[in-house]
């Protein structure tokens, strides 16, 4: 029993087994780089017409039937395609171009269909015929371009890869990612020739900068050479100024010890040349004292010997010539003073009777003018005065004529009352009784009875002692207050 | 795929596209951006490299004919 469940099991192993093999047998899956193309038996195929008679699966698995259906992988990876060609340029030039192709199988189920029929069993020589057929074409595309467009020119270059390879790249199931000229083979040296205008121009160019930055090198080299040999010069010049100061000093000193010597000779020197002197000088002093003080001693004895004669002499001579002209100048003066007296004598007495003389006479002159002048002035003030007086007398009339009167008659009232005391001019002494009352009615008798035309004034009197005091001149006391009894008036003779 | 899905879809001009001349487009596609070579939809026009087009036809397998996509 149990060996027949261990068989069952054994077999059911088995059989999971087999199905598992039988299933990995029949399941297939495409890579990302492959397509699967699967033929033998009548499928619908994505993408394609009917009557294919394949089916393309890309990116997934699918079941395929082993024995009845046929897998083939397509690769879809990359190409490449190494190009070597001898072609001739628009130009004419010949060149071995040297380049590189890299296509691979397109994407699209129409690109990989169009391959699969064409390279299924050729992947490996895929390259092979790429190369052919882009040989021919290379040749085509290099003989429409130039030298320079290749060189220079990627978009024309690709441009006409594009018109010459791509519709024949498309019959094939293939697409160009990209054609690479890697290198152009010279051998005319037609590019070389190309770039030495270039070249020259470059070369000339860096000759020229290689040139100017030498000049300039030199020139700073130069100039760096003159500052040094300048600055040589002002070292060696300072260095000689040294030296030359060095050797003054060094001579200087070299002298030092001649110059001593001859400046202690020269002191020497001067100091013998003043003992020299002194010696000199005292022989000189000796000799003074010795010859010349006796001589001059001598000399001056015999000339003040000679002067004191001589002075004599002269004085003797002088005194007589003194005494002669004083007994002149006596008689002479004693004569002269005889005759002055004489002459003053008369003439003082001339003058004295002259000075008499004239004094009386201007004595009597004076006297006569003065008489003259006193009588001129009195007679001049008096008219003066009398004009004055009727002038005021006419004005005063003019104006107020009793004032006037009043006025003129109070001013003259002395007169008046002398001229009407005249009356009283015999009597010697005279007493006034009854105070002024009396005196008045008296002096108005008197009046009455010397001059015409004293009713007026006599009015005026009256008027007078009723009212105000009398004018000056009359009395003080004829206010009547406190008169006294009686009084003296004294009366004047003269007038 | 359905070759209809380009028809539509943008592309940048990689290769100058006018008469005369075989431009080339980079087109998204099928989770990837795959290159087709390219011919102006209308005539005369001449795309240059760097302008977004569109593809208003689709050739298979590897031809498109574009017509750019914003009046520039």
């Amino acid at each position: 029993m149990p060996m027949i469940v261990g068989v069952v099991a054994g077999v059911a192993v088995v059989a999971i087994a087999v199905l598992i093999g039988l299933f990995k047998m029949m399941w297939r899956v495409a890579e990302p780089n492959e397509a699967l193309i699967i033929s033998g038996s009548k499928h619908r195929t994505e993408g394609l017409e009917e009557g294919m008679g394949f089916r393309i699966v890309t990116g997934r698995g699918t079941l395929v039937l082993p024995g009845v259906q046929a897998v083939r992988k397509l690769s879809l990876d990359l190409n490449e395609t190494e190009l070597h060609v001898d072609c001739v340029t628009h130009q004419g030039i010949p060149l071995k171009v040297r380049g590189v192709v890299i296509f691979k199988v397109g994407d699209d189920f129409v690109s990989i269909a169009n391959a699969g029929r064409r390279f299924l069993d050729q992947q490996k020589m895929m390259s092979e015929r790429v190369h052919n057929v882009f040989a021919g074409h290379l040749r085509s595309i290099v003989g429409g371009l130039t030298v320079e467009d290749m060189i220079r020119d990627r978009e024309k270059l690709t441009g006409q890869t594009r018109a010459a390879c791509g519709t024949e790249m498309e019959k094939l199931g293939l697409i160009v990612d990209s054609l690479q000229i890697h290198e152009i083979e010279d051998p005319t040296g037609y590019i070389q020739n190309l770039a030495m205008p270039h070249a020259a121009a470059v070369q000339r160019d860096a000759r020229i900068a290689q040139a100017e930055a030498n000049r300039l090198a030199t020139e700073a080299e130069q100039q760096s050479f003159a500052r040094m040999a300048q600055a040589t010069r002002d070292s060696e010049i300072l260095q000689a100024g040294y030296q030359a100061e060095r050797d003054k000093a060094g001579a200087k000193a070299r002298q030092a010890g001649p110059l001593a010597d001859a400046a202690a000779r020269q002191e020497v020197v001067v100091q013998e040349t003043r003992v020299a002197e002194l010696e000199a000088h005292r022989r000189e002093q000796q000799l003074q004292a010795d010859v010349r003080k006796p001589a001059d001693a001598k000399a001056y004895e015999k000339r003040t010997l000679a002067e004191g004669e001589r002075d004599a002499r002269i004085s003797a001579a002088q005194a007589k010539a003194k005494e002669t002209e004083l007994a002149a100048a006596a008689e002479a003066t004693r004569v002269k003073t005889a005759a002055g007296a004489e002459a003053e004598a008369t003439k003082s007495r001339g003058s004295a009777m002259a000075a008499a003389t004239r004094a009386t006479g201007e004595a009597e002159a004076a006297a006569a003018q003065a008489r003259g002048l006193a009588d001129a002035e009195a007679t001049k003030a008096k008219g003066l005065a009398e004009a004055e007086a009727i002038k005021a007398r006419a004005s005063a009339l003019a104006e107020n004529q009793e004032a006037v009167v009043a006025q003129q008659l109070a001013e003259n009232w002395p007169e008046i009352v002398k001229a009407g005391a005249s009356a009283f001019g015999s009597v010697d002494n005279m007493v006034v009784l009854n105070g002024a009352d009396g005196m008045a009615e008296m002096l108005a008798k008197a009046l009455t009875m010397g001059g015409t035309g004293l009713g007026l004034a006599r009015q005026l009197l009256a008027s007078m002692n009723q009212n105000a005091p009398t004018p000056n001149g009359t009395s003080p006391s004829l206010n009547g207050i406190a008169a006294p009894p009686s009084q003296k008036v004294p009366v004047e003779k003269d007038v | 795929m359905d070759d209809a899905s380009m028809v539509g879809l943008m592309g940048r001009v990689t290769g100058t596209v006018g008469p005369g001349l075989v431009g080339e487009v980079i087109v998204r596609v099928r989770g990837g951006a795959e290159h087709f070579l390219a011919y102006p939809a209308t005539g005369t026009v001449r795309i240059e490299r760097g302008t977004v087009v569109m593809v208003v036809e689709y050739l298979p397998p590897r031809t498109v004919y574009v017509t750019a996509a914003y009046d520039s």
